[in-house]
């Protein structure tokens, strides 16, 4: 089957929707050398800075993200691919305004790679850097075993609660350590009801029947063993809901943030329809919906299906979350 | 024999030109379970390579062989480059204090091999077993330690070697990268990364066999 997807030569995918992205979002952040999207204000920033990597194709993660109070440099890999360590090296002496710099890498085996080679140069060369990594995808190990957890769609409220908390002038290490507690009680799940085609290649990332629907699928069509006929939204939302909830152990009377991201084919209605059944399955449990986002934050180009993201949250989380930012794709 | 500069740019030649052959077939077993893109990061690495070694002026060997590794290591293209970096960089570790104008003899290739590995154990917990390019580079440098002879019987003993542990591969289940998740589906196919490294020793062998 030919792939149907509006691009030039499938060699430089990346390259050309960096230039588009920089161009279209100009006040808010610049194309740099390496693949690098920088935040606009980060000249001026006498703070800790945030800089994160991560492959293309997720658009509008993750360099949707750059700008105020969020994150200052995206590192850009190729299509669902890291970037290289130097890229990244260059990025946190670039980004290191003196005080500091908090990277966020998601576990993903091509990230971590570079992520910890990263570290040892930045070692070497006594760079001033803490990488927290974002691993919660409930669905391919136990939270007993969470350095083999994926990093899903996590990775973006961490931008946003490190990068607020980084703005209101705290340390490295308190920066480290907010943002590290967020990521330690977040937990999601993925649904996905129909594969994506790799951009670069044409392969099918993962191919599901007409009438099935597969619960942990990774955000590249990995396999996440929960293969089912497929239900109605209401019941998706109710199976989902009751495993981030078990993960998480929350209890009656506690405050969660609560995600329903896209991933790139599945409708806002669909989403919306999923989302009011977690009110009211939620409202039942006295959990209380604190914090919420319904949308695309995370994609995996036309893969169908969505990503559920639950955080416990307490009052200075939820005061990084509802602090100004200023990015081409989350203001505040 | 002995390996001068002439010896070593047809062989790094020949690892690029079988990887760039090979670049579809790559792509073709990563789409099994992965993410299908693997030989297009290896033809951009043997690209890599050949600009390396059109440039190549007056850095002595281990200069260059570390220069080409941090450049492998730049291209972005997910885990093959970090790792193809270091496996070809760390062929660098074998050379300190070797006086590059005398040449390279058997010895110095077997030191640079171990050199090689010992930089990849430093960046992965993967062993023989795992599914992963270390099924084809842990035999291949073991062979190549044990074997006797001249340059061309241990290159020829470290391709054997990658060969048969790539093939071997077919047998392990994944236990690193997106196919982990695919668990024992992952039988009955070889790991492309253990793949593309037999290729490389393939491809030292070959470059070195054709003298012209």
């Amino acid at each position: 089957m030919k792939m149907k997807k509006f691009i030039n030569d499938p060699e430089n995918l990346t390259p050309e929707l960096l230039e588009g992205f920089a161009a279209a979002h100009s006040d808010l952040v610049t194309l740099g050398d390496q693949r690098m999207i920088i935040n606009n204000k980060l000249a001026d920033a006498d703070r800790v800075t945030i800089v994160t990597q991560g492959g293309s194709g997720h658009e509008p993660a993750i360099s949707g993200f750059v700008g105020e109070g969020m994150v200052d440099i995206s590192v850009v890999g190729d299509v669902f691919a890291a970037p290289g360590p130097q890229a990244c090296v260059d990025a946190i002496k670039l980004a290191d305004k003196g005080k500091g710099v908090l990277y966020i890498v998601l576990n993903h085996a091509g990230d971590m790679l570079t992520g910890n080679m990263t570290m040892k140069k930045c070692a070497k060369e006594g760079l001033n850097v803490v990488k927290v990594v974002t691993q919660e995808d409930i669905a391919n190990a136990p939270r007993s075993n969470s350095d083999d957890r994926r990093g899903l769609v996590g990775c973006i409220p961490t931008y946003k609660i490190a990068g607020a908390a980084a703005a209101e002038g705290k340390s490295l290490e308190e920066v480290a350590a907010i943002a590290q507690r967020f990521a330690d009680n977040m937990a999601t799940l993925a649904v996905a009801v129909r594969g994506a085609t790799h951009p670069a290649t044409g392969s099918l990332l993962a191919e599901l029947g007409d009438d099935e629907m597969e619960i942990g699928m990774g955000q590249h069509g990995e396999e996440g063993g929960g293969r089912q006929p497929m239900k109605t939204a209401d019941e998706t939302a109710e199976i989902m809901l009751n495993a981030l909830i078990n993960d998480l152990d929350i209890k009656s009377g506690e405050k969660v943030m609560l995600i329903l991201n896209g991933s790139g084919a599945t409708t806002l209605m669909e989403l919306f329809i999923i989302y009011r059944k977690c009110v009211s399955y939620l409202k039942e449990k006295n959990i209380e919906i604190a914090a919420n986002y319904v949308g695309e934050l995370l994609t995996v180009q036309e893969q169908a299906g969505f990503q559920m993201f639950m955080a416990r949250m307490d009052d200075e989380l939820l005061h990084y979350w509802n602090a100004p930012c200023n990015t081409p794709y989350m203001k505040r | 024999m002995l390996l001068f500069k002439p010896e070593i740019i047809r062989m790094l030649q020949g690892v690029a030109d079988i990887w760039a052959e090979h670049k579809d077939e790559l792509s073709q077993i990563d789409s099994r379970f992965g993410d299908g893109d693997h030989g297009v990061t290896i033809g951009k690495i043997a690209a890599r390579i050949r600009q390396n070694l059109e440039g190549w002026q007056d850095d002595d060997v281990e200069t260059f062989l570390e220069d080409l590794g941090d450049d492998i290591m730049a291209i972005g293209g997910g885990s093959a480059g970090p790792l193809y970096g270091t496996m070809i960089g760390g062929l660098a570790g074998g050379l300190a204090g070797a006086a590059p104008e005398g040449g390279l003899d058997a010895g110095a290739v077997k030191k640079m091999f171990a050199a090689s590995l010992e930089a990849m154990e430093d960046i992965t917990t993967a062993k023989v077993g795992d599914k992963t390019m270390m099924d084809a580079l842990i035999p291949a440098v073991e062979a190549a330690a044990q074997a006797e002879g001249d340059i061309p019987e241990v290159l020829q003993a470290a391709m054997e070697a990658a060969a048969q542990g790539a093939k071997k591969s077919e047998e392990f289940v994944s236990k690193f990268g997106r196919a982990r998740s695919y668990k024992e589906q992952t039988i009955g196919t070889p790991d492309a990364g253990a793949v593309s490294t037999s290729l490389f020793f393939q491809g030292l062998w070959e470059g070195l066999k054709e003298r012209g």
